[in-house]
């Protein structure tokens, strides 16, 4: 459960990478190509960047509280496992603004606001039953919501696809790099390129088009496995809550298509940390 | 749901595409005004249904679909129409009322 709530982070950590990236896109067109990015669009994007980030919280506390909540099998819940639960009750009061999930929302509220209250009355069997309820509001509320972030990526890759072709139309772009697939294995390195950067130029646009599509693959894939993890996270707390013994404990499978997606964007980001930047997204915001 | 978020997106995205050809097209500085307000109204409406996304359980809000879908047709040709920016900009403006009129039911 712990994993797959940090996996859920990462995600939305990385759709908010993706949202950074496409408010830079939108800066760079304004200087290029006079593109307007009025204040009142960027305040808009900025608003969606917060909803992501109030939910990449959600989910990196609701992992802290998993991880604590095996604590719970002892006669008293540690002071630990309390303050896991009072810093989510935070987080899920400042839930908001994709309204059409908000029936969602609330469900995911109610059921927190439940576990909280059984973790601080020591109320085992209560806290597992309101788990339940939890996990799976967690999961719906991502299945609601999954249309819009993938609305997201592609706006992203679609504006950064139109720039790029811009560019190579501009004969602003290197193409030669295309030769590399003849070049290298070989040792041999492009000496004059002569007018090969405008030969090349249909072939860089072929790529960019290759590459978008990609692009919007490699996250339709992050999200599907996003949503099966998160299934079966909510099947495995109903099994427990049922008092039914659980056949496995490892992380689902899924889990890994997400985390390798999150790593491409976070090491396209910041090739330099090429990690995820997690923490300091949220120390940064705040 | 998802239909009406695509629809206002795809308005956006098309105009994004089209937008240094129509740009280049405009015989006007009036012209060039007027269609980068339109770009700045696409982008808003895009931005304003990403943050309050709508249902479209409702029939009116289907019909909106369907016709702003129709109306994104027409502006994917624009660059076909540039020899009359003034018939452009209103199949855009078209596009850009259907949006809006979706948006009013968040």
């Amino acid at each position: 459960m712990a994993t797959t709530a940090k996996t859920l982070c990462d995600y939305y950590t990385a759709l908010r990478t993706i949202l950074e990236n496409t408010d830079q896109l939108y800066r760079l067109n304004e200087k290029l190509y006079s593109k307007p990015y009025p204040d009142s669009n960027q305040q808009q994007v900025k608003q969606t960047e917060s909803e992501l980030e109030k939910r990449a919280e959600l989910a990196s506390d609701f992992s802290a509280l998993s991880e604590q909540f095996g604590k719970l099998t002892g006669s008293t819940a540690p002071a630990d496992v309390a303050a896991s639960a009072s810093k989510l009750e935070g987080d899920v009061e400042g839930l908001a603004g994709v309204t059409a999930s908000s029936l969602e929302q609330n469900a995911v509220k109610v059921a927190l606001q439940a576990v909280v209250t059984a973790i601080q009355e020591h109320k085992e069997r209560e806290a597992a039953k309101a788990m339940d309820q939890a996990t799976k509001g967690i999961s719906d509320l991502f299945t609601k919501e999954a249309e819009v972030w993938n609305s997201t990526e592609t706006t992203y890759s679609s504006i950064a696809a139109t720039a790029a072709g811009n560019l190579v139309d501009q004969g602003v772009t290197d193409n030669t790099t295309l030769l590399k697939v003849a070049l290298d294995p070989f040792r041999l390195t492009l000496g004059s390129a002569g007018n090969l950067n405008a030969q090349l130029a249909p072939l860089a646009k072929d790529q960019i088009t290759a590459k978008q599509s990609d692009l919007d693959s490699s996250y339709l894939k992050a999200t599907d496995a996003m949503k099966k993890s998160l299934q079966e996270m909510a099947d495995r707390i109903h099994t427990v809550a049922q008092d039914k013994p659980m056949a496995f404990r490892s992380a689902p499978l899924s889990v890994s298509t997400v985390e390798g997606w999150a790593a491409q964007i976070f090491t396209a980001a910041s090739p330099a940390s090429g990690s995820p930047a997690v923490n300091s997204a949220k120390t940064e915001a705040k | 749901m998802a239909n009406a978020l695509i629809e206002v997106q795809n308005t956006f995205i098309t105009l994004d595409r089209q937008y240094s050809l129509l740009r280049a097209a405009c015989q006007t500085e009036q012209d060039r005004e007027a269609l980068a307000a339109k770009y700045a109204a696409a982008q808003s409406a895009y931005y304003a249904c990403v943050n309050k996304m709508l249902s479209d359980d409702d029939a009116a809000v289907a019909a909106l679909c369907t016709q702003l879908k129709t109306a994104n047709k027409v502006v994917a040709q624009a660059t076909e129409q540039m020899g009359d920016m003034s018939k452009v900009l209103d199949n855009i403006t078209k596009a850009l009322d259907l949006g809006s009129s979706l948006i009013s039911f968040l």
